[in-house]
């Protein structure tokens, strides 16, 4: 019997720490992306405004050309911009057109970092499910300071 | 013997591998061997005790990993590098036109069409924010001074992965020969040693002088002959001098010695005939000593082995003490060489005149008579530190007759050669030091 329970404690804890564990690191950088994605928009979005406020029509800026060297760009005509859509195409739009799609584009953004955040939830409460199993098998009292501490 | 079997274990004190496959067997066989050999006093542990395998294969798969590490720093280092010289092309080619089409990146998801101006300006970042505007030559220096940096850290990296390379392979080779049951065998270096191996090497050089003393003999031989026979002729002329003018002289004696009217006529007949054998041994003397000064140096000195040489066909042990002797005080100046040398000459010729067996108890006394002397000779050249302390040297090693006769042969080689045969003399002083 206490063979068995300690063969099952094993498995509950190899369960936690190459199953669960890895999983909630990777969901973790998941949604990481997304909220840098979800950063950039918010970016592209405000420059497109300033551009609409200050009504900018030519543009002249630097490039960077690697290794922190920069050299002076002319854009002779910014009504038209290239955003990119993802999968690496690029769609010509105006400042509208660029506006609406971008706050579409946040609108997924954001559902999908609550997508993220909910599986990252219910992966930190299998984990904490799992412990309180080992907690009964082991017949030790419920201690919840530990697992919070964890994460 | 004793030596040989020093430097053995002295050889095999390094990680000996024994095929024995029996562990237990093997150890035994080894406290067996240092039973047998009194000198060795290695001790013998197998490696397998000092580290376990398993210790050592960790300490292998880490280093590894620091090595796994390095080489993904290489990689980086090197992607710089490439990205560096692309960088160098690019700011080389792009002041060859007024302006380049380029799509203008506004953030990272989103760019304009529009096109580079002023190709030939460029800003460098610096570090810590700072940027300045240069040239695209003046770009191309710095970005060169950024890649030779680069190049310095793969160098460096690459040092440091070979360190690790090796002691990878050290550790790997390690394990398996712990896994393989070798044992390390430790002996402390011991001084004696040397000094055995120091005598060994003295006894070769005393063999070896030997021989060549076996052909010098001859020689000396013949030489001796010779003086023996110009001392007859000399000794013959005096007695003949001698008896042309004994009447006057012994007259001149009797003025000289006025105090000794007291004795009487027959006591005075008596000690006439003792003076007149004394002044004979004192001209003897002398002629011997004109003919010893005639000569040169190195001619006395062989007349002095040849002289002393005759009694070392008696006793060998008199003979070294002789004739340590008599070589130090050739390189006495010439005034104070004079005395002992025909003091001891002169009680050669006694010696030659008397009994064979006189003469083995003679020599003898004769080192009785010389050690004080050489000891004030000692004090007197004060003057000459380098022939003294060789000497005062030579004195104090006379016990030590086995490393004497090369210590002689070597002295003898610096009467006849002083300058050549410096550097010879520190090697011998070193080794008897030692002893």
């Amino acid at each position: 019997m206490d063979s068995y329970r300690q063969e099952k404690v094993q498995k509950f804890e190899e369960f936690v720490d190459r199953r669960l564990k890895p999983d909630l690191t990777r969901a973790i950088a998941e949604r990481d992306k997304v909220f840098e994605q979800q950063k950039i928009f918010s970016d592209l979005r405000k420059n497109i405004e300033n551009l609409e406020k200050n009504s900018v029509t030519s543009l002249r800026t630097l490039v960077n050309l690697g290794s922190e060297v920069y050299m002076q760009a002319d854009v002779p005509d910014t009504q038209h911009i290239f955003v990119d859509i993802g999968l690496g195409f690029h769609v010509e739009f105006t400042w509208s057109e660029a506006l609406k799609f971008i706050s579409q584009r946040e609108d997924k953004i954001a559902r999908q970092i609550d997508e993220y955040t909910r599986l990252i939830a219910s992966i930190k409460a299998q984990i904490k499910l799992v412990c309180e199993g080992i907690c009964e098998l082991l017949q030790l009292p419920a201690e919840t300071s530990v697992q919070e501490a964890i994460f | 013997m004793e030596v040989y079997r020093a430097q053995l274990t002295r050889v095999i004190s390094g990680p000996v591998k024994l095929t024995d496959q029996d562990p237990l067997q093997r150890s035994n066989r080894i406290n067996q061997s240092a039973m047998e050999e009194p000198t060795a006093k290695g001790t013998v542990t197998s490696l397998s005790s000092m580290f376990s395998v398993d210790d050592v294969q960790k300490a292998a798969k880490r280093v590894q990993d620091a090595l796994l590490e390095k080489q993904q720093e290489l990689e980086r280092v090197k992607e710089f590098i490439s990205d560096n010289t692309n960088l160098i092309n690019l700011v080389q080619k792009l002041p060859e036109e007024l302006h380049h089409g380029i799509m203008v990146p506004f953030g990272k998801a989103a760019f304009f069409p529009g096109r580079l101006i002023h190709t030939n300006e460029f800003m460098v970042l610096l570090g810590e924010g700072y940027y300045a505007e240069r040239t695209s030559k003046q770009t191309v220096e710095i970005l060169k001074r950024r890649g030779k940096v680069l190049d310095s850290q793969v160098d460096s990296l690459k040092a440091m992965m070979k360190d690790l390379q090796a002691e990878a392979s050290f550790f790997d080779t390690t394990a398996s020969e712990a896994a393989e049951g070798l044992v390390e065998i430790r002996e402390e270096y011991g001084e004696e040693n040397l000094s055995e191996r120091a005598s060994e090497s003295g006894l070769l050089k005393q063999d070896s002088s030997r021989l060549s003393e076996a052909d010098n003999l001859k020689d000396e031989d013949e030489e001796y002959a010779r003086i023996m026979s110009r001392l007859d002729e000399l000794e013959k002329e005096e007695l003949a001098w001698e008896i042309e003018n004994g009447s006057a002289e012994s007259k001149q004696n009797n003025v000289a010695k006025s105090d000794n009217a007291k004795y009487g006529d027959e006591d005075n007949e008596l000690e006439e005939a003792e003076l007149a054998a004394e002044t004979e041994n004192r001209s003897d003397e002398n002629k011997q000593n004109n003919a010893a000064g005639s000569d040169n140096e190195n001619n006395e000195d062989e007349q002095a082995n040849t002289v002393s040489d005759q009694f070392s066909n008696q006793i060998s042990l008199d003979h070294n003490l002789r004739h340590s002797e008599c070589t130090g005080l050739t390189v006495q100046a010439a005034l104070e060489d004079a005395k002992p040398r025909t003091k001891s000459l002169a009680t050669n010729v006694n010696v030659e005149a008397n009994s064979a067996e006189k003469a083995l108890v003679l020599p003898k006394e004769d080192n009785v008579a010389t050690a004080p002397l050489s000891i004030q000779e000692i004090s007197a050249q004060a003057s000459k530190p380098e022939f003294d302390r060789y000497k005062a040297f030579t004195e104090s090693i006379i016990e030590h007759n086995y490393n004497l006769q090369t210590d002689q042969q070597e002295q003898i080689r610096n009467t006849s050669k002083p300058s050549g045969s410096q550097s010879s003399k520190p090697v011998s002083r070193f080794k008897m030091q030692r002893k």
